[in-house]
Order: structure tokens, then C-alpha cells, then sequence
């Protein structure tokens, strides 16, 4: 922090600091995994076989439902941690909470999404381009589930240990996977809806 | 050391909905190709620096340096991948 003003709790120890640091190296390794699978996406688009294209699959409504909840629940966890910096353990844990509530929504979308392509006949198996689909927004809905158990054993633990040096390194630890997973479904809506949808 | 109310995140998550409302433009305008692209690489990057900056807080310790570089070095990385895929398999060069 700038000279001048008290350390956030989540820093206060060198430990703290390298914890955070090498999350930052783990982000940049998960930068890489959705790289390769935006490369393969953008390589298959077009071979779509005897299936579906990516223009007749998508739908604007549940894609843009997805987008705002996910945009929403990031801002929440920036309040959440904006909270635990004010020494709010009750708001910190409010604000965590409806995060994690917006990632069940945000997943209640996509699973219906999921059962739609199936239903329409695009399933994973049916070309190459259905199957690059699926991996992709699976690989990041996956990277939403876990985030969900993550989130909650976070809960437990602030509501147990209050917030400490430790619980305070790893909420904020959460929170940049979070924002993490936003950043990526904004390229995911970019890049693979509106551009299908242009 | 923080001030109550959290203006940067309200500020950050208003420009956030701007940037995506802005993107959407691609879906409700007959744009041609490379408009369309143009629009959404500008918002989707602006949207991650977004993100980065004000939700992440990438630059307030001294690591703010080595974390951009990480994360500059892997998008470059990323970017040199797909890019280069691109012209050996799709854009046929």
C-alpha cells in the first residue's frame, strides 16, 4: 500500500503477500488453458459438419442474463472485500454470500443452456464445433462450480475464525478467481456469442 | 485506510455495464465484419483492464509490477497463439 496508510489485513504478513503474488502466477497459467481453448474454438468455428452453426444455437436472452448476473456478482465480491478492508465481518460475509448466490444462478443459466443445445439436436458429440463449444464454456462453468464449494468453505470459515490475517488473505485470494472468471466469460461473450450472433 | 463509501466499485461496475451494453451494439447493428470485431476486441479488452485494475487491485503493492508483467507476459502469450493458429489453419497463409 501507499505510505500512509494502515496495511490491509490481507497483507499484514510476508506469507500473506507471497500467497497472493503466487496466485497472480497460477492466474497467469489460467490465462494460457482458456487461450488454447479460444484458439482451438476459433479454428473449429466454421466446421460445423452436418450440425447446428453457431448463429442458429445461440440466444441473446439467457447470454446476456449469464453476463449481468456474472457482472454483478464481481461487483459484489469487490463490495465484499471493500467490506473486510473496513474490519466488517457481518457485511464481508453478506456480500460473499449473494456473490456465491449469483454463481448458482449464473450456473442454473448455463445448465439450461446445456439441456437446450442438447434438446435442439447440438450436442458435444455432434461436430467439431459443437464439441470445442461445450469444452470451452464447460471448462469455464466448471472453473464456476468449483469457485461455488471454494466460496463456501471460505463462509465457513470467516463465520468460524472471523476475520483474521489468514481469512482475510484467503477471501481476497477468492475474490481475484472470481473477477478471474468474469474477465473470461466477457471474452466468452464477446468472442464466441456476440461474434457467432454478428 | 479505505473510505466507506465504495465509489471506485460503484464507478467500475456502472463502466462495466456501459462497456457491455456497448459490445451488444455488434448483435442490434447490421455492422460489416470488421467493425463488429473492432468493437468487441475494444470493449472486451477495456472491460478485463476493468476488471483488473480497479476489482483486482493489481497495482497497489509493491508486487504491482511483477504481477503486470505476468499477466502482460501471458496475454502476449495467448495472443501469439491464437493469432498464430489462426494463420496457419484458418486464414490459410
Amino acid at each position: 500500500m501507499k505510505a500512509g496508510h494502515a496495511q490491509p489485513l490481507e497483507y499484514s504478513t510476508h506469507q500473506n503477500d507471497l500467497n497472493i503474488f503466487g496466485f497472480w502466477v497460477f492466474l497467469g497459467a489460467e490465462i494460457m488453458l482458456f487461450a488454447t481453448l479460444f484458439t482451438t474454438y476459433f479454428v473449429y468455428e466454421g466446421r460445423t459438419g452436418t450440425g447446428p452453426s453457431g448463429a442458429e444455437m445461440f440466444e441473446i436472452t439467457p447470454v446476456l442474463i449469464e453476463t449481468i448476473v456474472l457482472l454483478t456478482s464481481s461487483f459484489l465480491i469487490g463490495l465484499g472485500v471493500h467490506a473486510m478492508r473496513l474490519g466488517n465481518k457481518k457485511a464481508t460475509m453478506a456480500f460473499f454470500a449473494l456473490t456465491l448466490a449469483l454463481g448458482l444462478v449464473f450456473l442454473g443459466v448455463e445448465i439450461y443452456e446445456f439441456a437446450h443445445y442438447v434438446h435442439i439436436g447440438a450436442g458435444i458429440q455432434i461436430s467439431a464445433f459443437t464439441a470445442i463449444l461445450m469444452t470451452t464454456l464447460g471448462t469455464h462453468g466448471m472453473h464456476v462450480t468449483f469457485g461455488l464449494f471454494w466460496g463456501t468453505a471460505i463462509l465457513i470459515q470467516l463465520k468460524k475464525r472471523g476475520l483474521t490475517p489468514e481469512t482475510a488473505n484467503k477471501s481476497f485470494i477468492f475474490s481475484l478467481y472470481w473477477h478471474f472468471l468474469d474477465v473470461v466469460w466477457i471474452f466468452i461473450f464477446s468472442f464466441i456469442y456476440l461474434k457467432g450472433m454478428m | 485506510m479505505s473510505e466507506l463509501f465504495p465509489r471506485k466499485q460503484i464507478i467500475g461496475f456502472i463502466f462495466s455495464l456501459i462497456l457491455t451494453a456497448a459490445a451488444l451494439v455488434v448483435y442490434f447493428m447490421d455492422l460489416s465484419f470488421a467493425a463488429g470485431m473492432t468493437v468487441l476486441l475494444v470493449t472486451a479488452f477495456a472491460q478485463a483492464l476493468l476488471q483488473l485494475i480497479v476489482f483486482m487491485h493489481a497495482g497497489e503493492t509493491e508486487d504491482k509490477w511483477s504481477i503486470y508483467g505476468n499477466v502482460y507476459f501471458m496475454v502476449g502469450i495467448a495472443i501469439v497463439t491464437i493469432l498464430g493458429t489462426l494463420l496457419l489453419f484458418a486464414w490459410d497463409m
